[in-house]
């Protein structure tokens, strides 16, 4: 039943939705990278970026793509304000605080969410949401090529800022060795901040950009938390090129999987990649491309 | 300090004689009714949830403004207590049974949507306490031999037919081709194995009319569908149908716009006129179709008049969940005014019994079958037209029934 032309639709669709989840799961990563924290908060946050997203367009007509960038800021100083006055303070207790704390923040910006905006499926429809090109004899959204390309620009600038920066490098080095990286004179609290907000950050980017394909409520981003935990822990946890990697297994597994099964079983198999990447693979992609080195 | 106290007071006393003030007039001598009702006002259903609170509070406000709830020489204050259950299956049971351990309400309306109709419907036979529900349609539902339970929407087995019979005649008419292809997409409930199961039969029943290429379940509240639209591409029919509650169905029609998709027919059961969706999609949920339990385009006295009501309320023109919640309701209440007691096994009996004229169905007549399922099927099947409009496309015998635009045409 399926043509050739069939099964590419279905690699390039996975491909530009595979940039979608890295972008959503970059953040979580480089929150548990720094600080060892699961930051539950983060679907909160890609809900929150799609509603703020929204009101830039209602209110000022601002595109929803220039409406995610807007984002970057603001919701990084929301980020470093949640580590300053919450987070920091549980980060000396048992890890459970932690994950408490945020899924605590998680249904507190949900329910903001709810008493703004109400329960209703909201949308942002633009001139080109409808919009799809063809190149070569393939038939692409628009809306998807756009979101693919501009989460793979930014993952490439945040790729240059932690490599080339000092606070990048300060951050890398912390996320390998916390120990020595204070050793070496780096402010770890600076820096955790910092990842704080980079991370949340990210996660409103990512909910602006989704307002591009999806409608939104305020229980919007719980269906990718589950994806995002997928993915860091296929790519690693701790691996940013892992995260890549995680979300393009995943998306590539979910496409072509509804081939051989149910549709309906789509969300069992991000399930049970998750349990076998735990079980199997523990240190996720990036173990086998250290074995593969030593 | 004395101007001090005096601030305080005022700040603690102010508001309790505010809400005494503002509390709706009732008599501190009358007796009051407890109705409960467990909604998703939140989560997945939160926007239906929200409609179905507004369609019961109106018959609550009309009963109250009209002096209470007259059962014998006594009348009755009706109280509405309207708890969220956040879409989920298992806080919604359990939050019923609190409405009746805790809270000790005489009668339950039912919820939101078939799956916490479900989840729910456990519970009032154990207590024998009736419970009405316009928000589930799976004919299992009505299955399982409950005696309490009572629901005002036709099953979506009959919107299943419904929908066979109308493309029945579309093909007679030369509107579409025969045999008509089709790929059907429905969630994984009992909800979308009605509809698969009513187009499978139609399909056997007519195999020179239909034929189902492709027949796919997907997962409720999923938040990617291409791949499953990848394959209704593959399948190259010429209908698409699809049983999907409001949010799959905005994220799939958009998702199927955005793949450049076209089908001469596409319906998504209910869903198409939905004012939510209407606004999620724009013109991309223009010539869909879709069978439902009422339509504020029907031009009978009653729905022009609940319409028109709605719209002054709430500044918003209603879909059927707000005009199933007020038919439900005054079901409730017609029940219990003809059984002249708050007895939970006599208002049984008197729903069973009762012929509810004037409900804003077509038809105009709610009554139950012996299971507590809505007897007849009253389906409507509409097209949405350009600038938010609607118009009735079956059954032919309706007045305001006017002509199916098919194919639909191609988004521009």
């Amino acid at each position: 039943m399926f043509t050739a032309q069939n099964l590419i639709s279905i690699a390039v669709a996975a491909l530009l939705t595979a940039g979608l989840y890295a972008v959503m799961s970059y953040g979580l990563a480089l929150i548990y990278g720094v600080m060892k924290v699961i930051n539950l908060s983060n679907a909160g946050f890609v809900m929150l970026g799609a509603f703020m997203t929204f009101e830039y367009f209602e209110r000022w007509h601002l595109d929803p793509m220039l409406g995610a960038v807007v984002n970057l800021p603001v919701f990084f100083l929301a980020g470093w304000l949640l580590y300053t006055l919450l987070v920091r303070r549980v980060m000396a207790a048992l890890p459970i605080a932690s994950l408490l704390l945020l899924f605590a923040v998680w249904l507190v910006l949900q329910n903001v969410a709810l008493a703004i905006w109400g329960s209703e499926d909201h949308s942002i429809i633009t001139a080109y949401t409808y919009t799809a090109v063809t190149v070569l004899g393939f038939r692409i959204p628009l809306t998807r090529l756009l979101v693919f390309g501009i989460a793979l620009a930014a993952l490439g600038v945040l790729h240059v800022l932690l490599g080339r920066t000092y606070l990048g490098k300060a951050l890398r080095a912390t996320v390998q060795d916390p120990q020595a990286a204070v050793l070496v004179g780096i402010d770890t609290e600076r820096i955790s901040a910092l990842a704080f907000g980079v991370g949340t950050a990210l996660a409103a980017f990512g909910g602006g950009l989704l307002t591009l394909l999806f409608s939104f409520t305020p229980d919007f981003g719980s269906a990718f938390q589950l994806k995002s935990f997928t993915i860091i822990v296929l790519g690693g946890l701790e691996s940013f090129a892992g995260v890549m990697a995680g979300a393009a297994i995943l998306s590539f597994a979910e496409s072509y999987a509804v081939l051989f099964m149910r549709a309906s079983l789509q969300n069992v198999l991000a399930y049970a990649l998750l349990v076998v990447a735990l079980v199997v693979l523990p240190g996720g992609v990036a173990q086998l491309w250290t074995r593969g080195r030593s | 300090m004395r101007r001090c106290l005096r601030i305080g007071g005022a700040f603690f006393i102010m508001p309790a004689l505010l809400l005494v003030l503002a509390s709706p007039g009732r008599p501190a001598a009358m007796p009051e009714i407890k109705i409960g009702t467990v909604l998703p006002l939140t989560g997945a259903f939160g926007s239906a949830g929200l409609y179905f609170r507004q369609g019961y509070g109106m018959v609550v406000d009309d009963v109250n403004n009209a002096g209470g709830l007259q059962i014998g020489s006594q009348k009755y204050h009706v109280n509405l207590i309207v708890l969220d259950d956040g879409s989920n299956g298992t806080q919604s049971r359990s939050l019923v049974e609190k409405l009746v351990t805790d809270q000790h309400v005489n009668f339950l309306l039912g919820g939101y949507d078939t799956s916490l109709v479900e989840a729910q419907e456990v519970v009032p036979d154990q207590y024998k306490i009736p419970y009405v529900e316009g928000g589930g349609a799976a004919s299992d539902i009505f299955k399982r031999g409950y005696k309490y339970i009572f629901g005002t929407l036709a099953v979506v087995y009959d919107m299943g037919s419904t929908t066979a019979n109308f493309l029945t005649y579309q093909i007679a008419q030369g509107k579409l081709p025969k045999p008509l292809t089709e790929a059907v997409v429905y969630e994984n409930t009992d909800h979308g194995k009605d509809y698969i199961d009513a187009l499978t039969d139609a399909a056997k029943a007519h195999p020179d009319l239909f034929k189902i290429v492709l027949s796919q379940p997907f997962q409720l509240n999923g938040s990617d569908f291409s791949p499953l639209l990848q394959q209704v591409t593959a399948a190259n029919v010429e209908a698409f149908l699809s049983d999907a509650h409001l949010p799959d169905f905005i994220t799939m029609q958009r998702q199927y716009l955005q793949l450049g998709m076209y089908n001469p027919f596409i319906s998504y059961g209910a869903r198409g006129p939905d004012q939510a969706g209407r606004r999620a999609l724009g013109a991309g949920a223009d010539y869909l179709v879709a069978a439902l339990w009422w339509t504020p385009a029907l031009k009978d006295p009653g729905s022009q008049l609940f319409t028109a009501r709605y719209q002054r309320q709430f500044n918003a023109t209603p879909d059927w969940f707000q005009a199933l919640a007020y038919d439900t309701a005054r079901v409730l209440f017609a029940g219990i005014h003809n059984a002249n007691s708050l007895d939970g096994t006599a208002v049984r009996d008197s729903l069973a019994r009762l012929v509810f004229r004037g409900a804003l169905l077509p038809g105009g007549v709610i009554r139950f079958s012996t299971n507590g399922q809505i007897a007849g099927s009253p389906y409507v099947i509409v097209q949405n037209t350009p600038g938010n409009t609607v118009r009735i496309v079956w059954p032919r015998n309706i007045p305001e029934t006017r002509d199916v635009t098919l194919p639909v045409p191609r988004m521009p």
